[in-house]
């Protein structure tokens, strides 16, 4: 990459520790035409871990990674990307990445680097300080066994109060592949854990004095955030209210923006009304309230506040203060997170007393955050509840377990809806206690495997939301049809993806986003509405390219990609539309490299090539379309027996999915008989090694 | 305003100090007087000389007023300040401070009650007091490179003139003052000129642009000073503050 001015901190660090060596890298020299985050992630993967590695091996790496944009005052920054080889990824582990936010992303640039690197396997317990310039590998053997909450405030107490620690909890130590890491309470990346503690590596801690550079003029700097707050909705992107509001011409009531003028934050002190415009900037942090949207209006009176991401004006953590848990559960009354995280606790039962949004479900939800966000527990977006509700409502579990085993866990308060019985199970799951505990922890894949139950039984069970290689369905048919179930198909975990539903899902009518959708994906035959889909045409293979591109850019980028794009806004007098540009406007005025739209996505796109890549190497298998971008059973049939294309079913049609896949393979140009790329398509993207070396092991199609 | 007659200073003192009645020369002393314990105790009127700068300035007209219970630890002030004034985003360098406080509130981990979003999930923002008189980061400069700004009256690093000595940041009980490593020069809370970006940029309205008043009554300090006052301000404060 040409030389820049700002934006990137300048330098990856490299820690080796099974040899305690520390180095850094020139982050521009070696690794700047993948940007940051997931593209560094799949560099270092593809350049590094040689394929047949196992997860938990001393050769895999963990690459934290951030991006050009974090740390600055864009709004949704804040993205670390953490890629790895998933140990949930099942039969055999592949690349992967998980995602976290809070305040970690800005520190790191602040330190000074715009990723690590970790690698090989400490003998003993240990974490790592960074403070600057200044790197130690220190002792942790005081701090194995402990959970997040301890871990990080022991490690505070060394570092200093403003430091940002993140740590895996027991669930991570013991191997768990269902672990997190965690950083600022509440903010986790999925399956991480198990493999920092199979390196022996309990937290990273971070303190920056330094900043990161804008290369731009700052005034251009400044009219560029005020405009893309001014595009700004609420949460994912939506850009309408939830309830009517006189200010707003729509309203939808799935949308995201649940907090306007009327509702009160309860339990702040004093209890806070929320006044103002609804279009305020200077109101914009009250649209979120993950507790009010998930666990219903009852969820306003134990709203402390809104806390999230560094620079984020969209606080979705919700901060709950729910006093009568600490008496009945013997927990802390305050806790936070948002969606999966959020209800991780509500989600095990099927019957809770006053019903999914009533007392003892938020009573539920404290105590399950409680208690994963201190063990680092990872649910899987839910599976791992599905699992446990399939499993034992359906008889599965008795025959699995031993008598006395089943006996002693409280199935009496599972059924009852009593949320001491999370006090039982997660402890189960992160010490990997009993068989119900190491099953659980294993992840779908693995506990189908250790069961000898088929794969099949949960792909055509749509209550199980399972998609494939051990991980559910994230935003697919029931969204957004044909293009989400593509998406769904092409990640070796759940997809991650949010450009697509944050359109769809963005509460204007159908008939303004055909408008916007024809101005840009070229026809308003690009979308059609949640449960209400059309046959397949080219124009949503285009959305599906576009989603997925976009998806790796924000990745890498330090942008949140549950936020982004941002081509929707609340402004009626923009037509309801945003700007499909910001993003390379941004990477334009931050490193001072003047870059249009079309070359940020094509980085974009090879960043994403680069992942289909390192799956086929590691799969040793370049019939993807066969082998890979599968689809489960239930996604083709409908309960009511509804037929497709009706209003009202999510039900997709086999043989229109069979063209979805070859146009969505067309677009990208790749082989459509395996769903491999070309070799051309590689070279387009300046790929060509990796397409070289993919030929010298017979995995890219041949010339037709 | 070197010239002034010491009479003359008195009321001037005062309205600096926050007093906006006319008080006799005693009652201002005597208000005044555990502030300004630690110059005369310093003992140093071998120092006095005819040229003594006077160290009273104009008392602010304005300050930055936090609301904690609306704060919602984004960070989006610290940006703004710095991206939009120095072109960096550098919290370190903002002139309003929150970050320290995120984890476990301003007490930190020795605090009875931990505060942040580890403790009861309430953000407490650390704002400049554009301090009356006597104004510590002002005082402590012994190159005179505070001063109030001819528009708002905020305390003002003068960058030509400030050496980079930081006598400033160990001055402040509220621990407001940023050095910038990279100029070597000290930078506080100039209220953006009368427009402070960081009340523009706050996404939940918990920070507000007030007439002043004097938080320096309302805020426990943060940090124990080190009082260094420069040997020529020094005589100027016993100017008042001790009979002759």
């Amino acid at each position: 990459m040409s030389k820049v001015n700002g934006g990137f901190a300048g330098k990856i660090l490299r820690v080796d520790l099974s040899t305690g060596a520390i180095r850094c890298e020139d982050t521009v020299e070696k690794y700047g035409e993948l940007l940051g985050g997931t593209g560094i992630g799949y560099q270092v993967l593809w350049d590094e871990v040689p394929p047949g590695t196992g997860a938990l091996e001393p050769g895999n790496k963990i690459v934290f990674a951030t991006g050009v944009l974090a740390g600055t005052g864009v709004p949704c920054n804040g993205r670390t990307a953490i890629t790895t080889l998933f140990p949930t990824c099942w039969p055999r582990p592949l690349v992967g990445s998980g995602h976290m936010g809070g305040r970690f992303a800005a520190q790191l640039k602040y330190a000074g680097y715009d990723g690590i690197i970790i690698e090989g396997r400490a003998d003993r317990p240990v974490w790592i300080s960074i403070r600057d310039a200044r790197v130690e590998i220190r002792d942790a053997r005081h701090l194995w066994g402990s959970g997040i909450r301890r871990a990080t405030l022991e490690i505070s107490r060394e570092m200093g109060n403003d430091s940002v620690v993140a740590a895996i909890g027991q669930a991570g130590e013991n191997l768990v592949p269902m672990s997190v890491v965690m950083n600022s309470v509440s903010h986790s990346a999925g399956g991480i854990g198990a493999v920092m503690g199979s390196k022996n590596l309990k937290a990273i801690g971070v303190q920056g004095s330094g900043g990161v550079r804008i290369a731009g003029d700052k005034a251009e700097w400044e009219r560029l955030i005020k405009f893309h707050l001014s595009i700004l909705g609420g949460n994912n992107q939506h850009v309408v209210p939830s309830s009517p509001h006189p200010q707003s011409e729509y309203y939808n009531p799935g949308s995201r923006w649940v907090g306007m003028p009327g509702k009160r934050w309860g339990a702040a002190d004093p209890p806070l009304e929320i006044n103002g415009g609804l279009y305020d900037l200077n109101r914009i942090a009250f649209r979120s309230n993950s507790g009010a949207f998930f666990l219903g209006d009852g969820a306003w009176k134990y709203t402390v506040r809104g806390n999230g991401c560094t620079a984020c004006p969209i606080r979705c953590h919700t901060i709950l203060k729910v006093p009568a848990v600490s008496a009945k559960y013997g927990i802390r009354e305050v806790a936070q997170n948002t969606c999966a995280g959020m209800v991780f606790g509500r989600s095990f039962f099927k019957n809770l007393p006053g019903g999914p949004q009533g007392e003892t479900a938020i009573e539920a939800c404290m105590v399950g955050m409680h208690l994963a966000d201190d063990l680092g527990v990872w649910c899987n977006y839910g599976q791992l509840q599905r699992d446990l509700l399939k499993l034992y409502y359906e008889g599965t579990l008795k025959t699995k377990i031993g008598a006395e085993e089943y006996a002693s866990i409280s199935w009496d308060k599972y059924e009852s809806g009593d949320p001491a019985f999370l006090l039982d199970i997660l402890p189960r799951v992160a010490m990997r206690k009993g068989e119900l505990g190491h099953a659980l922890g294993l992840g779908t894949g693995g506990l189908l495997a250790r069961w000898s139950i088929p794969e099949e039984t949960w792909g055509k069970d749509r209550a199980t939301n399972y998609w494939k290689f051990g991980h559910p369905k994230h935003h697919a048919n029931e969204d957004d049809g044909q293009c989400g179930a593509i998406i769904s198909t092409q990640y070796n975990r759940d997809p991650q993806c949010h450009s697509h539903t944050n359109f769809v899902r963005n509460g204007l009518p159908l008939a303004v986003q055909k408008k916007l959708a024809a101005e840009i994906w070229g026809s308003p035959d690009a979308v059609d509405a949640p449960g209400n889909y059309t046959p397949m045409n080219i124009h949503k293979a285009m959305r599906a390219k576009w989603s997925l591109v976009r998806k790796e850019l924000h990745d890498s980028l330090g942008l949140c990609n549950w936020m982004g794009p941002w081509v929707a806004s609340p402004l009626k007098e923009r037509g309801y539309s945003g700007d499909d540009s910001l993003e390379s406007k941004f990477f334009s005025l931050a490193t001072g490299r003047q870059t249009s739209r079309e070359e940020l996505d094509l980085i974009g796109e090879k960043i994403f090539v680069l992942h289909r890549a390192l799956t086929i190497r590691d799969m040793g298998d370049k019939e993807m379309r066969a082998r890979h971008d599968l689809i489960p059973e239930w996604v083709y049939n409908d309960p009511a027996g509804t037929p497709v294309f009706t209003k009202g079913t999510i039900r997709m049609d086999r043989e229109d999915m069979v063209r979805a896949m070859e146009m969505f393979y067309g677009v990208m140009g790749w082989d459509t008989g395996s769903g491999a790329p070309t070799a051309q398509a590689y070279a387009r993207l300046g790929l060509r090694d990796v397409s070289r070396e993919l030929e010298s092991r017979n995995l890219v199609p041949e010339k037709k | 305003m070197g010239t002034e007659g010491k009479e003359e200073l008195i009321p001037r003192a005062a309205a600096a100090a926050g007093f906006e009645t006319t008080i006799s020369r005693r009652k201002f002393l005597i208000l005044t007087a555990c502030a300004v314990n630690g110059l005369a105790a310093l003992s140093i009127r071998g120092a006095w000389g005819a040229d003594a700068p006077v160290i009273i300035i104009e008392n602010a007209k304005g300050l930055i007023l936090a609301d904690p219970t609306r704060c919602v630890g984004c960070r989006r002030c610290e940006l703004a300040c710095t991206e939009f004034n120095d072109g960096r985003s550098q919290p370190s360098l903002a002139r309003i401070k929150v970050d320290r406080n995120i984890n476990f509130g301003p007490g930190g981990l020795t605090s009875p009650v931990m505060g942040g979003a580890w403790g009861n999930g309430v953000f407490i923002q650390d704002t400049c007091k554009q301090c009356p008189h006597p104004v510590p980061c002002e005082t402590a400069c012994p190159e005179g490179a505070i001063k109030a700004d001819p528009v708002t009256g905020a305390r003002v690093v003068d960058a030509v003139v400030c050496v980079g000595c930081r006598l400033c940041r160990k001055a402040c009980p509220w621990d407001m003052i940023s050095f910038d490593e990279e100029s070597q020069k000290a930078t506080k809370c100039f209220l953006c000129h009368g427009s402070p970006k960081c009340v523009e940029a706050c996404p939940s309205g918990a920070i507000a642009y007030v007439p002043w008043l004097d938080l320096t009554r309302e805020v426990p300090p943060r940090v124990s000073v080190l009082t260094v006052v420069p040997a020529e301000k020094a005589q100027s404060c016993l100017e008042c503050h001790i009979s002759k």
